[in-house]
């Protein structure tokens, strides 16, 4: 356990998240999350001109971490092309109950998030930063604002409300705004038109870490994932891009059925994951996405657990858009009457087809992207499950073919 | 240029106006929500502006096409 | 300058045609509102009826104001039409008619400029129509010099009834959140 720290980010009485000590956003964390230890680890906060920025970020290929994975150095570029003053904005909410590597990030290496935050800022010559937290996850509060404290920058606190749809970003500038936090049509992505009518950066918290760490010219290409089985505490672990995902996930763990990117991911085969590295193109190849770097493992049916996600996606909709509120609800029926054996996939595509790209933000889509990989890699599966015989309940799951 | 039909999606209340007055480019789904074409081509751009104007909660607009 | 009482009768007869009709248009708007794809009669039907009957509603309260303001036999100058004060005739009854006037003028213009000025801000004036209707009846029978005949009764009950149906109709729909989910589709 020393090349672990145990923190508790939503309350004591929680199973607590293990967080393994990493080579770079990880690095030194067992020295403890304060300013001077911060400092003393990595050096001063360093000060870049925007077109500095611009290049390191362009140089190292950093995409956000949010999920999206959008570059980096664009979404800057975009926000100085825009009239009025910036502002930045760290996405801390961490709507995905299952992933912790934000709030992980927030618990032991706050002063990196806000490093990368405050260079972005006065780069862009942003006249407010805000970060909004999470709002069930009350450690992650006090530990950041703690961090806050310590500084001498600026920075403006929001709580998002506990949902789903309440971290996406349309919905993060609705909560900043004084409106409620959901979702609305964004005509014109945020870094043109945003805060108030402004050009605003909004980047997930470790999107701002890399980029304290690329700004001192350290940043490696790490990326943090959220490992969870169905019995185990969550694992945080900071991973090379391109690690062969066979050094990453235990046998066991590869061999049984993997949903990468969280609930919205994509559903990993029996071993599909033993020739695949940690990386979007190599993922991307096998029609899988990396996501938010929440890797979901465990050994129950994939049918039942994803009929059950979808059946809490379908609860977790804001309920503003109609194919949304009407779908979902729909498509995670289909999905537990194939899991029941008594429905086939026809109906979980046709109401796939009929969510996508139907709603203000991508909750429909994420829901179909996950309907629609079961669909892909588990069809031996639901057709057994037709036929009355449930492989993972017989305790003989599929061998990796 | 091409052209697309977008809906704002919290603000369509599903009056079907837009199906109505343009049925080439949309259909409804099983709950009255609007299933849009892709493109708006050409010869339809004058009917696609009325159905905007016409959609009784202004849900529609009329955008250049992106990707 | 018409003579004798012709512009009273016309200014009379077109007070109770306009409650009549914009009574109607009330009503078709409720309608309209809680309209969805394969209903009896389509959307864009009713939204057209709906906006020719106001539209001919406000026609005859242009001339209602006008043979108003033309008849000398009262004093009522152009201005008391959209100033709710300061008449030398009538100036509660006539200043609520003027009121009522500002009301209507607010939601017409407003309707006009609809796509330009944003769904959310045309919609808090629209509901300003329901205070304009009840303004221009209070206008009615205080200022109305048929308000005792029977004739007129009916034509004000009329206007009540088809009002108060399109406003139990309307609060009836506040009810319903939409977007409509699984568990509340109405068909």
């Amino acid at each position: 356990m020393n090349s672990s720290v145990m923190v508790w980010p939503a309350d004591p009485r929680s199973t607590g998240v293990e967080i393994r000590r990493g080579r770079s956003l990880l690095s030194g964390v067992e020295n403890g999350p304060d300013l001077q230890s911060h400092l003393r680890h990595h050096g001063p906060l360093p000060t870049l001109g925007l077109d500095e920025l611009v290049g390191r970020t362009r140089g190292s290929a950093l995409l956000g971490r949010g999920g999206a994975g959008f570059p980096f150095a664009v979404k800057l570029e975009a926000t100085t092309k825009s009239r009025g003053k910036p502002s930045v904005v760290v996405n801390l909410a961490e709507g995905e109950p299952a992933s912790w590597k934000d709030s992980a990030l927030s618990m032991v290496a706050p002063h990196l998030v806000l490093d990368g935050a405050s260079i972005t800022a006065a780069a862009l010559g942003a006249a407010e930063v805000h970060v909004v937290l999470p709002g069930d996850r009350s450690a992650v509060r006090l530990q950041l604002k703690a961090a806050i404290d310590e500084r001498t920058e600026r920075f403006s606190t929001a709580v998002a409300d506990v949902a789903f749809v309440a971290g996406q970003a349309a919905a993060v500038v609705e909560l900043l705004s004084g409106r409620e936090n959901r979702p609305v049509t964004s005509w014109e992505p945020a870094a043109v038109r945003g805060l108030r009518n402004k050009p605003t950066l909004l980047s997930n918290a470790e999107t701002f870490a890399h980029v304290a760490l690329i700004a001192r010219g350290v940043g490696a290409s790490t990326t943090l994932l959220t490992i969870d089985g169905d019995s185990s505490r969550p694992l945080v672990r900071e991973v090379r891009l391109g690690k062969p995902w066979r050094k990453v996930l235990r046998r066991d763990q590869l061999d049984g059925p993997v949903l990468l990117g969280g609930y919205h991911g994509t559903w990993a085969a029996p071993g599909a994951l033993r020739s695949l590295t940690v990386s979007r193109d190599s993922m991307g190849a096998a029609g899988l996405a990396l996501g938010a770097g929440i890797v979901l493992t465990g050994d129950r049916c994939p049918l039942d657990r994803a009929a059950e996600i979808a059946t809490y996606l379908a609860s977790e909709s804001a309920g503003r858009c109609g194919p949304c509120v009407n779908g979902l609800p729909r498509l995670a029926a289909a999905l537990r009457d194939a899991a029941r054996g008594l429905g086939g996939t026809t109906e979980i595509e046709r109401l796939a087809g009929l969510v996508e790209r139907r709603g203000a933000c991508a909750h429909p889509d994420g829901t179909a992207r996950m309907a629609r990989s079961l669909v892909t890699s588990y069809a031996f599966e639901l057709r057994e499950h037709q036929r009355g015989r449930c492989c993972f309940a017989l305790g003989e799951p599929r061998k990796a073919g | 240029m091409k052209r697309q039909l977008r809906v704002d999606w919290p603000v369509c209340k599903a009056r079907g106006l837009c199906f109505e007055l343009l049925p080439e480019a949309v259909s409804l789904d099983e709950w009255g929500y609007p299933i849009i074409a892709k493109e708006i081509s050409p010869d339809l751009v004058t009917a696609a502006r009325e159905a905007v104007r016409a959609c009784p909660t202004l849900a529609l607009r009329l955008v250049e096409a992106r990707g | 300058m018409p003579d004798g009482p012709l512009l009273w009768f016309v200014n009379r007869g077109s007070g109770f045609a306009l409650l009549a009709v914009l009574s109607l248009t009330v009503l078709l708007g409720v309608i309209a509102r809680g309209g969805r794809a394969g209903g009896l009669v389509p959307g864009f039907v009713l939204q057209s009826l709906h906006r020719s009957t106001s539209l001919l509603g406000v026609s005859l309260l242009g001339v209602h104001v006008l043979t108003a303001v033309a008849d000398e036999f009262v004093d009522i100058r152009w201005w008391d039409a959209v100033l709710p004060l300061g008449a030398e005739y009538e100036p509660l009854w006539l200043g609520l008619g003027a009121l009522s006037l500002d009301l209507a003028l607010a939601v017409v213009v407003t309707s006009l400029l609809r796509t330009r000025i944003g769904h959310e801000t045309w919609r808090v004036v629209h509901v300003l129509a329901y205070a304009a209707w009840t303004v221009g009846v209070v206008h009615g029978l205080g200022i109305g010099t048929d308000t005792g005949e029977p004739w007129a009764a009916a034509v004000y009950l009329g206007s009540v009834v088809v009002v108060g149906t399109a406003g139990l109709i309307r609060l009836d729909a506040l009810r319903t959140p939409t977007p409509h989910g699984p568990s509340e589709v109405r068909r």
